[in-house]
């Protein structure tokens, strides 16, 4: 008897990726890449619960891990609610290089097909690149949408080459965010994978979306610290 | 969002309001940019507690006087969630202020716009009635001389039981004209304001009402058209041309660069063509001449009787549950499609009551408001549309004035109908009502004859 002559739910929502790229080079090895998969596991919850209050918004993630070789841990972009995480392992050597390319790859108008909000591109290191990381660095932004990519660094522990992620990240107030321990990594993952999503329907002050994000970022770990108390 | 993490405060601490009341702070309940939310117990009730970010508080230089003075003048409305009362903490570089607990009935208007099954289903009366409550409170707002700053989906709340609504984050609340502390949301800014030419003000208030409205109905965006469905990745520099420098409304009567496109946006187009000839004219203005225009934008008080058509004249396509409002036309039958506009079925009306300008859909639930018969004030009902308890296809109206009506129908015959009992809705009837006359008709479906 019904014979519609539209979808009722409605147009499809724009898209929203979140890459993550994982260092799991061999100095991950042990508590760092435990914490980081910790840190993913809890970042995860939080991130769906973001995604569910921007309904406009389909946020998808995808995953790259690099080590001795760059692979997608996740290649496809998953829906946010139908994500599993699988532990990331750690091994070899630091080809960064390698992943900023794959990510590169995927900035294109065919990888990430349909209405697209810019993504959101999360690279988390705690060393020195072994490859080529100036051609890596080229490649990507070389990319279609990696200019307008918001580009997110986290250090992890003290031994990290953080030139490489201002480089990366390319943002006069945007600065690395640093993991001295557990807990701020734990923070700075899920901050990092969440506040750009809530910013998308966040009052701002400022044209430019990065700038009230640098400013929260600096203040992260203020707010965690014991300092005002 | 989680109320495990350790905040800015500690549970359990103590604090005095500026007004001398002494509280202790409770759970977390949230936490943004700006700052955390705790729960917090203040002369044995429980309230909210919004603590600033000590570099928020010192960012935002007029946010203390601000807060200081929504305290001292109190909310325009009890719709609005209001500061109030100002709290220091010794030792603490920031600051904070009280406000009532929203309750867990309470669920954020975006969920009408959520994938399923989070979304909120509401009737198009019911999201016409939101829009209303809307209205009256921003008006009382401006009237009060402050403006809002932030108009957005993400600051109003609605209890679906209940039916109301509540405007939260009430602390960029300003006088009208004062230095605003914040541009506002994404896609709801005006475009004077997405170019940065000027701040918020009771203008641009205006218009991020009309977006908020305009989504509620439609659950979209009205100047995502054909333009924003072509572009491909929403940067900053899309953004600015889509809401800015060149916003063109996607229902614009005399250009259709940025229209529908067919396949994409034809639920928005059915909805479009649905509405109420006044409502759409309004629409047309708010994102017509209202985009250049700050003083062409509709006012308050303007929507209301638009807003009203949809309250009142709304009804469901029995076939595909599509609604369609109808409208009132005080020299003939009301207006009314042939066919569903979804599913494009013959489409089966109820009968209509049309009393003056006002013309109500005779569906069984619906209330007849006293101030159609210019009796009482508005929100009191005069009459309520039931089914006959053994006979559920004879609709009647019920009589909750306290005076007897009377009833001429089609053949002449004449009945009175008392306060409390019930006159059956049929086509071709009048109704006087005593100061004013009701006439019902009804479109017959397509192939019952003329």
């Amino acid at each position: 008897m019904t014979k519609l002559t539209f979808d009722p739910a409605g147009v499809a929502r724009r898209q929203l990726q979140v890459i993550l790229a994982l260092d799991c080079s061999g100095s991950m090895r042990g508590d760092r890449i435990a914490s980081l998969n910790y840190a993913l596991r809890t970042a995860l919850p939080e991130l769906r619960h973001v995604a569910a209050d921007n309904p406009e918004i389909d946020v998808r993630v995808r995953v790259l891990r690099f080590g001795s070789t760059a692979t997608w841990h996740i290649a496809d972009p998953v829906p946010v609610e139908d994500l599993k995480w699988t532990d990331v392992v750690a091994e070899g050597e630091t080809h960064m290089g390698d992943a900023l390319r794959l990510i590169g790859g995927v900035l294109t108008s065919e990888a990430m097909p349909g209405r697209q909000l810019p993504p959101v591109i999360v690279l988390a290191s705690d060393g020195y690149p072994t490859d080529d990381i100036d051609g890596g660095l080229k490649a990507f932004f070389e990319a279609e949408h990696a200019a307008s990519a918001i580009r997110l660094g986290i250090a992890i522990g003290s031994d990290v080459d953080e030139e490489i992620l201002v480089r990366f990240i390319d943002h006069p107030s945007m600065k690395p965010l640093k993991a001295t321990n557990a807990a701020d990594l734990v923070h700075h993952i899920k901050w990092a994978t969440t506040a750009p999503v809530k910013a998308v329907s966040s009052p701002t002050n400022a044209p430019d979306p990065l700038v009230p994000l640098a400013r929260e970022a600096d203040l992260a770990p203020t707010a965690n610290s014991e300092i005002i108390w | 969002m989680s109320g495990s993490e350790a905040g800015l405060l500690r549970p359990g601490q103590g604090f005095a309001t500026t007004s001398g009341r002494q509280g202790r702070v409770g759970a977390l309940l949230g936490a943004g940019g700006q700052g955390e939310v705790y729960s917090v117990g203040l002369d044995g009730q429980t309230f909210a507690l919004k603590w600033y970010h000590p570099h928020y508080a010192e960012l935002d230089t007029t946010l203390r006087s601000r807060l200081d003075r929504a305290v001292r003048r109190g909310a325009p409305t009890e719709d609005f969630l209001w500061p109030l009362d100002l709290v220091d903490i010794p030792g603490s570089r920031s600051f904070g202020y009280v406000m009532l607990l929203r309750t867990d009935d309470y669920v954020s208007i975006r969920d009408l716009i959520a994938p399923p099954p989070k979304r909120l289903e509401l009737s198009l009366a019911r999201r016409a009635t939101i829009c209303q409550q809307l209205a009256r409170s921003f008006l009382q707002l401006h009237a009060n001389g402050f403006c809002y700053q932030d108009v957005n989906f993400g600051n109003i709340f609605l209890d679906p039981k209940r039916g109301r609504v509540l405007i939260c984050d009430n602390d960029n609340v300003n006088i009208d004209g004062a230095e605003a502390s914040i541009y506002g949301t994404r896609k709801f800014m005006a475009p004077e304001v997405v170019r940065r030419e000027t701040l918020p003000n009771s203008r641009t208030d205006l218009f991020s009402m009309s977006v908020l409205f305009f989504y509620t109905l439609f659950g979209w965006h009205p100047l995502d058209g054909r333009r924003e469905a072509e572009t491909k990745l929403m940067n900053a520099a899309a953004e600015m041309r889509l809401y800015g420098e060149q916003p063109l409304f996607l229902f614009d009567p005399h250009d259709d660069a940025n229209g529908p496109v067919p396949g994409l946006h034809d639920a928005l187009v059915a909805r479009w063509n649905s509405l109420p000839t006044r409502l759409r004219t309004l629409f047309e203005r708010a994102f017509g001449q209202g985009l250049s225009d700050p003083a062409a934008r509709v006012l308050e008080t303007e929507w209301r009787g638009a807003l009203r058509i949809v309250e009142e004249a709304s009804f469901a396509c029995p076939e595909c549950g599509f609604e369609h409002v109808a409208e009132p036309n005080p020299a003939g039958p009301p207006g009314v499609h042939e066919r569903c506009l979804a599913c494009t079925e013959p489409l089966a009306t109820p009968a209509f009551l049309q009393v003056r300008d006002r013309l109500l859909a005779m569906t069984v639930g619906a209330t007849m408001d006293g101030e159609v018969l210019e009796r009482t004030l508005s929100g009191v009902a005069a009459g309520r549309v039931e089914a006959h308890p053994q006979h559920p296809d004879r609709i009647g109206l019920r009589n909750l004035t306290g005076d007897a009506w009377r009833a001429i129908l089609a053949d002449g015959a004449s009945y009175t109908v008392p306060p409390g009992q019930v006159v059956r809705v049929l086509p071709g009837a009048t109704i006087d009502f005593g100061r004013n006359q009701g006439r019902i008709s009804q479109r017959l479906a397509a192939g019952e004859g003329t």
